[in-house]
């Protein structure tokens, strides 16, 4: 076996035509992560009454078992379950029309809002309680002061985290290619098996997922330093 | 699509299952192992800023943080060979399980790295000064005053990184390694019954992440006991 240089370009090519559906795997659930997450976090700091026992309970499961745990459980949970409600209500939906890539979204979007829910819950603890006082103080309402005071200064000081979870579900939405999804690791596998250049293909892929992640760390250290402007520290 | 759903099932997997839990610690232990030392090692190359190797590790931490564990699994896999070959050595017919290892054991390394050379950051200069004083060298002030330190520091970011790598190793059995996984996966093929198999699994992986957890948290009371309240670290 020797290492065809100029099939790492070529497979290079091919392989980033499928960066869209890297791209729509990773957004996608991060933004709907977002919004469980927040929910979650919320719902855990305040103890709402027997929701923050479920809260306490997905968060502990998802972050306690391999992501491609939930993917395989909902590809295969899924479908049953949709198949057995549609018999009961004569909904007439068939599982195998639903495209396999919603499952995938729906186990990720699971999963980042429970990693997601424990950054907004380090974050928003560590904003100074003081700080909810004095919002407190200038008469705004628990909800006033969580959404004007509280949250944005615990997104800011969590981006290097959110930074980190956006490079961890790039990196996780290789696993989408075990359900045969046609994502960037998906394509360098079938590259690779119809050229029989199995390094040379993987090697493009890491490339190219290299690349992403140093942009992306990168876009974060300017956004961090927009987004914390405000507060410089003990240095003046 | 699987036949129909039977709850039963999923007790009556675990046993066979977690007999292959063994192989999967052992890729787990002994990709740890080899981590702890690529990762003390490099971390303390970057601390030392010893130029070249400096630069090269840099540039390994870049890499692994940069691509998916998977990639790099296919990477040793298929690229581990083709260069031993270069010297002459034929490993294609070595045991999957190793390739798993390494890779494992090179991720870590990387991961480990960072965290150690944060924490070797964080002892406090003193510690060194105090060490000289009384008349240490460099190398015993580093190895038997600083190091012991660092890694009570470094101790919950890398028992979280371990957690982090057993969840990994469930991805091993996509190069053919018989761990919980690869087992799974058989046992699918046999009885079709994939939704039963992967709850039984993930039943296990949670049972095995949640002791981990208390062991280290365990562990980490024990090594901080000489600390007193208000400065000791715990993640």
């Amino acid at each position: 076996m020797t290492i065809d240089i100029l099939f790492i370009w070529t497979a290079f090519k091919e392989i980033i035509r499928a960066l869209p559906i890297t791209l729509i795997l990773t957004i996608l659930p991060l933004l709907a992560g977002f919004i469980i997450g927040l929910a979650v976090a919320l719902i855990r700091i305040n103890k709402v009454k027997f929701l923050s026992g479920i809260a306490n309970g997905y968060v502990s499961f998802f972050r306690g078992t391999p992501i491609i745990m939930h993917i395989m459980l909902i590809y295969f949970g899924f479908p049953l379950l949709i198949d057995q409600i549609s018999k009961k209500f004569d909904l007439g939906i068939q599982s195998d029309s639903i495209p396999i890539i919603l499952f995938v979204l729906t186990a990720l979007s699971l999963s980042a809002g429970a990693y997601l829910s424990e950054i907004f819950r380090s974050g928003i603890i560590s904003v100074s309680n003081g700080q909810m006082e004095a919002a407190y103080s200038v008469g705004m309402n628990s909800f006033q002061a969580m959404t004007r005071i509280v949250l944005p200064q615990a997104i800011a000081q969590s981006i290097p985290n959110f930074t980190n979870i956006f490079i961890g579900f790039l990196h996780t939405s290789s696993i989408a290619f075990i359900v045969s999804q046609k994502e960037m690791t998906g394509a360098a596998n079938i590259v690779a098996s119809t050229n029989l250049k199995f390094l040379e293909s993987f090697i493009a892929a890491g490339l190219i997922y290299w690349g992403l992640t140093i942009i992306a760390e990168g876009l974060s250290f300017l956004i961090e330093k927009k987004a914390t402007a405000y507060n410089r520290g003990g240095v003046q | 699509m699987g036949k129909a759903f039977d709850p039963s099932l999923i007790v009556d997997f675990i046993p066979t299952l977690i007999y292959y839990l063994g192989v999967t610690l052992q890729i787990l232990t002994a990709s740890v192992l080899l981590g702890m030392v690529i990762g003390i090692a490099a971390a303390i190359l970057r601390v030392f800023r010893i130029p070249v190797l400096n630069q090269f590790v840099i540039l390994y931490i870049s890499f692994i943080r940069g691509t998916p564990i998977l990639i790099q699994l296919f990477l040793v896999f298929y690229g581990l060979p083709a260069i031993l070959l270069f010297i002459n050595i034929d490993i294609s017919r070595m045991d999957a399980l190793y390739f798993v290892i390494i890779t494992y054991a090179l991720s870590n390394g990387a991961h480990f790295a960072e965290i150690f050379r944060g924490a070797i950051k964080a002892v406090d200069y003193g510690q060194t000064e105090a060490a000289y004083s009384v008349g240490m060298n460099n190398s015993q002030s580093f190895f038997r005053i600083v190091l012991p330190q660092s890694i009570r520091i470094a101790f919950p970011n890398i028992a979280n990184s371990i957690i982090g790598s057993l969840k990994d190793s469930s991805l091993a059995f996509t190069i053919g390694v018989m761990d919980m996984m690869g087992r799974g996966e058989t046992l699918i093929a046999a009885t079709a019954h994939a939704l039963e198999v992967y709850l039984s699994l993930a039943v296990i992986y949670y049972a095995v992440v949640l002791l981990f957890e208390k062991i280290f948290r365990l562990y980490e009371n024990r090594i901080n006991r000489h600390q007193s309240v208000d400065v000791s670290v715990t993640g």
